[in-house]
């Protein structure tokens, strides 16, 4: 049977995940000497490390290619999908929030608003919640343009410590929802791998409760 | 639309050679096991009335049914699932059928899957309905079935998981929950997402039943997750399932299938279709579920029936997909027969002996004996036969 195998989010995720790992025992020597490799060994235990970009975790585990995946709930609210999110691993922490123009309120009138975003599922579904019918635009790159150029009247995105925000005049309005990193289990795995997987989920889980 | 002329609508896929065999294969495999024990098959149309699949709290979320109009503009959906047409079925024309009802079915299921997410559209599926029973007996025989039925049906590991819609329906009572609350925690059982599931749960009164909710994702295993339960909370509604799974666990070891079935307390369906005992079945290398099936004893109530009912269905092109690795496949003729010009009818005489005597011959259209030769090479067929006055057997 193939190793066990976790994908983990490039870049920030990813260095956090193998802090967890090593405090675990486990031997992570070839994630700091990785290369350009994608799929790396940990020695000793029969587990791999697959690296790739956050929406493609999901699609991996989705997809049983690989059993677990390492992913921020920023992610998995914007692409959903079907798989157990079984820990919150409690780095990576932001917030999704609504910003508007410093002063201004999105909530008065009743002309229809706009918001600009990376995170159109989202949006969409916050407002749905509200019964508000809202213009969606879908921004790739500084979303914080848009209302500034009269594009938006507000933007929904991820917040860590608001700087940003501020240095162009905007402010929180609201909060969306909370993000952190989060263990995701493919379905079949689960059962299928019961044995081999329930171990390293509970190491994991009390490896982030432990830490402060 | 020229533009679409030459390639398959997303989600739909053609399916070649052995493709076909594998599928065809698993389908007949499982056939054997459902006909013999009673069960008769029935087809529904592909299209029926949207209002077969939209109820209050079961129906199918409109925006995965494929819909159209007929030609008085009501609106038809192509058939989303197979179970409901059935119900409607079972309770219009059999109703005055001696019950039970056990029926089989094959066909098509059309759903709308998330845009490139590589799922299909289209999906292959057999199952089974035992409508008209509510007995124990009824589930021990349906989920012995639905065992059967993926063992005969592969080679592969399998693994059948029992739950029981009650435990979450008897908690949620318990906690007073509204439909908003229960739908919230439904989900989050589902994907099994204990840090929102606890977060969630702190704040409600009744707390043991709350500890207990919080706990059923974590009970899938074997028999030792019921006395688990059975710690976490004492309820007589869950006493009652519990030494109801027991009882199915301990028939089924009688049978020699335990080592294929474990428990998951934690698989809380969408919706109120089921009302009973619950399963589904995995297979190894298959990322997703195969086999769902369950009880479902409020359904038929909706076409105008009160019956009880139990059924399965089955994935068939996820198990063939798996299966298909482990088959061998005989695509290529053993024979070409070649007639030579005024030779065509007793060549084609051969071709009638060769395979009453089961062997594969393929009659070569080629016009002269060297395109022939060089087709069987080409294709890879091992043996040419030269018709003339006399047979020349040639090897490639």
């Amino acid at each position: 049977m193939r190793p066990i195998r976790i994908a983990l989010t490039k870049g920030r995720l990813e260095k956090d995940t193998v802090a967890v790992l090593e405090k675990l025992g486990y031997d992570c020597e070839e994630l700091h000497n990785k290369g350009r490799r994608l799929i790396l060994h940990i020695p000793g235990a029969n587990m791999e490390v697959v690296l790739a970009k956050a929406a493609d975790v999901i699609t991996y585990v989705e997809h049983g290619v690989c059993d677990m995946g390492v992913v921020g709930k920023d992610t998995i609210m914007e692409h959903g999908g079907s798989f157990f999110e079984v820990a919150d691993l409690g780095f990576g922490r932001c917030r999704f929030a609504l910003a508007v123009k410093k002063g201004e309120d999105f909530y008065s009138g009743y002309a229809e608003k706009t918001i600009a975003t990376k995170y159109p599922n989202v949006t969409r579904l916050f407002f749905a919640e509200k019964s508000m019918d809202i213009r969606v635009i879908k921004i790739e790159g500084s979303v914080e343009l848009a209302p500034l150029l009269g594009l938006s009247d507000g933007i929904v995105d991820i917040v860590e410590t608001g700087t940003t925000l501020k240095e162009n005049g905007l402010e929180i309005q609201e909060e969306v929802a909370p993000i952190s990193a989060r263990l995701i289990v493919n379905i079949a795995s689960m059962k299928m791998r019961k044995k081999e997987l329930e171990p390293i989920i509970s190491q994991i889980q009390s490896a982030v409760t432990e830490a402060p | 639309m020229i533009k679409n002329r030459l390639i398959t609508p997303e989600g739909t896929r053609d399916l070649l050679f052995e493709d076909c065999i594998a599928r065809r294969k698993v389908e007949s495999a499982i056939k054997e096991v459902l006909i013999p024990r009673g069960f008769a098959e029935v087809i529904t149309p592909a299209l029926e009335f949207y209002d077969v699949f939209c109820g209050e709290h079961d129906g199918i979320p409109q925006e995965e049914m494929y819909k159209l109009t007929d030609q008085k503009g009501r609106l038809l959906a192509v058939k989303p699932d197979l179970t409901m047409p059935i119900a409607r079925l079972a309770a219009t024309r059999l109703k005055d059928h001696p019950l039970p009802l056990r029926l089989y079915y094959n066909q098509n299921a059309y759903r709308i899957t998330p845009a490139l997410s590589g799922r299909s559209d289209e999906v292959d599926q057999i199952g089974i309905e035992l409508i008209g029973s509510g007995t124990r007996r009824a589930d021990l025989e349906v989920i012995v079935t639905a065992i059967e039925a993926m063992s005969q049906a592969t080679s592969q590991e399998f693994r059948l998981e029992l739950g029981h819609s009650g435990i979450f329906g008897t908690l949620v009572e318990a906690l007073e929950l509204n439909e908003i609350q229960t739908e919230e925690i439904r989900s989050l059982i589902e994907s099994k997402n204990y840090p929102a599931l606890v977060d969630r749960l702190e704040r409600m009164p009744n707390q043991q039943a709350a500890h207990a909710l919080g706990q059923l994702p974590a009970l899938f295993g074997g028999e030792e997750v019921l006395d688990t339960l059975s710690q976490l909370i004492q309820l007589p509604k869950i006493e009652e399932i519990v030494v109801y799974l027991r009882s199915i666990l301990s028939d089924l070891e009688k049978l020699g299938l335990l080592g294929q079935v474990t428990l998951d307390l934690g698989i809380v369906n969408r919706n109120d279709y089921y009302t009973g005992i619950v399963f589904q079945g995995y297979l190894e290398g298959a990322g997703d579920v195969v086999l769902n099936g369950g009880r479902y004893d409020r359904l038929l109530s909706h076409y105008g029936a009160d019956l009880p009912a139990i059924g399965f269905a089955i994935n068939v092109d996820a198990v063939a997909r798996m299966a298909r690795s482990q088959m061998q496949f005989q695509l290529l003729p053993d024979v070409l027969v070649y007639a030579y010009p005024g030779y065509e009818v007793k060549a084609l005489q051969e071709i009638d002996k060769l395979i009453r005597t089961g062997f594969r011959a393929e009659f070569c259209v080629c016009e002269t004996s060297d395109e022939a030769k060089a087709y069987a090479i080409k294709k890879g067929v091992p043996n040419i036969y030269l018709v003339k006055d006399d047979i020349l057997e040639v090897r490639v």
